[in-house]
């Protein structure tokens, strides 16, 4: 899937310009409260118009002021996931999955009634009416809705922003689900960093109505230069690893990668299921000697890539681990103390249970399909 | 006054009755779609002279029933420009026939009804349209599927309120269709009549109580469906 | 779990149904639209003081020949109006001669079938328990006897009743004295129900109305060279489609309906 974006539109005081490239299964639009995201995903739903510009879902031109092209959003085929749910409160669950699909030509419905229910787990409510059902609930109808109608691009507006903790690790496995046994791809808007790096292939960070940064989740996630926009208190890398071993005894799991190992708490996945952890910033300690006598079990080796601004108390230092990048965060005194410097050797310290479990996302290649049990953190 | 005369009704009684009854029913089968109709441009239109059509809407309701009587009168007379093209073209006839009764009740009941409607339509939650248009469907889809059903407990009071209406229509009615036993003497008519009438109380009295009977029948079957409609809407 | 594969597809609401019963209801009271109405032969339109003796005449008349004639009762003045803004009416028996002239004029009635039916009186009138004597006469007291209360009386500038009483006043020089003290009535009958319930202490109707309602009591005629003379005139309306009209207009006329209008108080003229 191709998403071509360039676009311009005026809200009040606030003015979106935004212009980005991206495929990938999922691609997650980042930013703060009021960067303009839902503004952006409404003009590429269709229930905005921009005042210029162009919106291009693989190869096909929705939207393009120069030639005046406006495709209405009834006929773009493009499914929309609201924040809120929005079921239609007369109709049954049943009804209201199968709106979408009385729509669709009978030749471009992909979606079978049956699967995506399986998939969802919303066949014991079928025949209820939506105000009986709980928000995580109503959220999986109306991912389910969506899908029904077979789009050719899933749009979803921060779904479970208005769930609680354990709706969300609820609902996150089935979105996951989507992005690998679905063939439709997906815009993901969050401002949540822990959703974003456990789903996303590929990310759109917006900030105050433009596009700061387009690209992978890890690379962008790594910048030093981006953290004001990624959230300083979440700031903090991604790592690429894999599950190598369990320790029943101790019921922990040890990750391994190029860069080194970590030991975490014991997750429920495979040996070999691939992982994405995403340690935040102020979770490292740095060291420029191996540490001796610590109860943190992670220690990887690696240099000094670069500093961040030397104002203020804090720095952020960013640490070149065979090929990747780990942050971290530590004060400017210690810089001096310890003289660090580009290209000085340090020893990254991470606790075990600093790892944001909600973060532990499995990426999946497309052709490989591993039966693995759902995540249970 | 004993009790058994008082139950007896006459055949000219029973003729009101039915033809109020009648009457009332026409008046709200037809103006019903109209009056959705208006509803919707009024709560969703944006256009010039959108006030002027909702001051229209409510001249019935605020003119003294005689003057709107007076007007249909003019417009849907055997000589007035609407009646007689009506009655040359498609053969109908309202002047003092109960069909003129039952526009003069619609006329007189369209602003409440419409009123009840408008409000319904306001409450639609516009998110849920574009919620329906992102799935596929089409403006028009959108108003069938989604917004109709959600209006339906607005139709339902506006239908009955534009019901109850008809039955105590009196002023408008007698002006347009004065009061031809069995065609136009509805109700209220019938009543008025029997008042000048000596010895015409019981009868009156008769009138009165069925008059009052209907109408709370019609309140109560209102209140009643619109709660179970309500239910139905809110997803219950 | 392949039930849920069977679908119907339109996500109809079901709330659908709840308008078939109201749909019946008007299409069954639209087929018997026919009511008492389509089944007249005749529509008479009568002046309202002619109630009484009229419905008499009707009830025979359906007794003897089964045909039914429905009257619709009202001011004179009301009904030719109606008449000429098209009313249906087959036969109109006006309280004065100037309505029925309105209309000739205006070519809305048969001039071959008009008659002079029925002559009157003009009375004044009291509630039944009410003790005032009076004698009509030129210059008599008649504002004093109301004593503030208000004198019943048919609309003076249309209601015939009303014309022929305040000519009558004009005539014995009172009116000028009552004239802000009237209480005018859509029709005499109107008229004469104000004073049967107390509400005016005095009104002025026909000998017939006083006949006809046993709540009130004369206390004097009016002479009758005091207004002009009181005609009801009958004429079939122009236009009219109904057959059986004619055969009704010329019974009222006939000897067999005299009875039942003397009976309230009418005199049958030649």
């Amino acid at each position: 899937m191709s998403l071509e974006v360039d676009i311009l539109r005026r809200l009040g005081d606030f003015t979106l310009e935004a212009r980005f490239a991206t495929d990938g299964r999922l691609t997650a639009l980042f930013g703060r409260s009021g960067a303009g995201k839902t503004t952006l995903v409404n003009l590429i739903a269709g229930l905005l118009r921009p005042e210029r510009g162009r919106i291009v879902v693989d190869g096909r031109v929705l939207v393009d002021t120069d030639r005046g092209i406006h495709v209405p959003k009834h006929r773009r085929r493009i499914g929309y996931v609201f924040q809120e749910s929005r079921l239609f409160p007369h109709l049954t669950v049943r009804q209201n999955l199968l709106y979408g699909r009385w729509f669709t030509p009978a030749a471009a419905r992909r979606e079978e009634l049956d699967r995506v229910i399986a998939l969802l787990g919303i066949g014991p409510f079928l025949e209820r009416g939506p105000a009986l059902l709980s928000g995580g609930e109503r959220q999986r109808v109306a991912i389910g809705r969506a899908l029904l109608a077979s789009p050719r691009l899933l749009l979803m507006d921060e779904p479970l922003a208005s769930l609680d903790e354990a709706r969300k690790s609820e609902i996150l496995p089935y979105i996951e689900r989507l992005r690998d046994e679905l063939q439709v791809p997906i815009v993901y808007v969050s401002h949540s960093i822990p959703e974003v790096t456990r789903l996303a292939t590929t990310m759109v960070l917006l900030s105050h109505g433009a596009v700061a940064a387009v690209g992978q989740v890890a690379e962008i996630m790594g910048r030093v230069d981006l953290f004001p926009l990624t959230g300083r208190y979440e700031a903090g890398a991604v790592l690429e690893m894999r599950v190598a071993a369990h320790d029943e005894r101790y019921e922990l799991t040890t990750l391994k990668a190029s860069v080194g190992e970590l030991r975490v708490p014991r997750i429920a996945a495979a040996i070999g299921a691939p992982l994405r952890v995403h340690i935040r910033a102020r979770d490292v300690v740095l060291g420029i000697a191996p540490p001796e006598g610590l109860s943190a079990l992670n220690v990887l080796a690696g240099r000094i890539a670069e500093l961040g601004p030397l104002d203020g108390p804090i720095v952020d230092v960013r640490v070149a681990l065979d090929g990747e990048s780990l942050l971290a965060r530590v004060t400017r005194l210690t810089i001096d103390r310890l003289a660090l410097a580009p290209g000085r050797p340090v020893f990254a310290i991470i606790k075990s249970i600093a790892l944001d479990r909600r973060s532990l996302g499995k990426i999946q290649p497309a052709s490989e399909k591993i039966d693995v049990d759902e995540i249970t953190l | 006054m004993e009790l058994s005369s008082l139950l007896n009704f006459s055949p000219a009684e029973l003729t009101a009755i039915r033809l109020s009854l009648k009457v009332a029913l026409l008046a709200v089968a037809t103006s019903l779609p109209l009056g959705v109709l208006v509803a919707v441009i009024l709560a969703r239109g944006r256009f010039w002279g959108r006030e002027l059509l909702d001051v229209l809407v409510h001249l019935p309701l605020i003119l003294p029933p005689v003057v709107t009587g007076y007007v249909l009168l003019l417009l849907f007379g055997r000589n007035g420009p609407l009646g007689r093209f009506l009655a040359d073209s498609l053969g109908i006839v309202f002047a003092f026939r109960w069909t003129g009764a039952a526009l003069a009740s619609a006329v007189m009941g369209f602003p409440l009804m419409v009123r009840a409607i408008r409000l319904s339509v306001e409450a639609v939650d516009r998110k849920l349209e574009d919620a329906a248009g992102t799935l596929g469907a089409s403006p028009a889809w959108v108003f069938l599927s989604v917004t109709l059903p959600l209006v339906q407990p607005g139709i339902l009071a506006g239908a009955i309120l534009g019901f109850a209406r008809s039955m105590g229509e009196f002023g408008a009615t007698i002006t347009f269709v004065s009061n031809i036993p069995g065609e136009t003497q509805t109700l209220p008519t019938a009543i008025y009549v029997l008042t000048q009438v000596p010895g015409g109380d019981a009868a009156a009295l008769r009138l009165t109580v069925v008059s009052v009977l209907l109408s709370t029948a019609a309140l109560f079957a209102s209140e009643f469906a619109s709660r179970r409609v309500a239910r139905r809407v809110v997803g219950l | 779990m392949s039930e849920n594969s069977r679908l119907h597809c339109r996500p109809s609401p079901r709330r659908r149904l709840h308008w078939v019963p109201f749909i019946l209801a008007t299409a069954l009271a639209l087929s018997t639209a026919s009511a008492a109405a389509e089944s007249r032969d005749v529509l008479v339109f009568a002046a309202a003081s002619l109630k009484n003796a009229l419905d008499d005449v009707a009830a025979q008349y359906r007794h003897e020949t089964g045909k039914q004639a429905i009257i619709s009762y009202g001011a004179s003045s009301a009904l030719a109006k109606q008449i000429e803004a098209g009313a249906p009416a087959d036969i109109f028996i006006s309280a004065d001669l100037d309505w029925m002239d309105y209309l000739a004029k205006q070519k809305l009635i048969e001039p071959k079938s008009r008659k002079n039916l029925l002559g009157n009186a003009l009375v004044m009138v009291a509630p039944k328990d009410s003790r005032v004597e009076l004698e009509i006469a030129p210059g008599f007291p008649l504002a004093e006897l109301l004593a503030g209360g208000k004198l019943a009386m048919g609309d003076t500038s249309a209601v015939p009743a009303g014309k022929y009483g305040k000519a009558a006043l004009e005539n014995l020089g009172v009116w000028a004295a009552v004239e802000h003290s009237i209480a005018q009535a859509e029709n005499v009958r109107a008229a004469l129900l104000l004073v049967a319930r107390k509400e005016a202490p005095l009104g002025i109707v026909y000998r017939s109305d006083a006949a006809a309602e046993p709540k009130v009591r004369i206390v004097g005629t009016f002479p009758d060279d005091s207004h002009p003379p009181i005609v009801y005139p009958a004429a079939l309306v122009a236009g009219s489609t109904s057959t059986a009209a004619a055969a009704f207009l010329a019974y009222i006329e006939s000897a067999k309906a005299r009875p039942l209008f003397e009976r309230q108080g009418f005199t049958v003229l030649e």
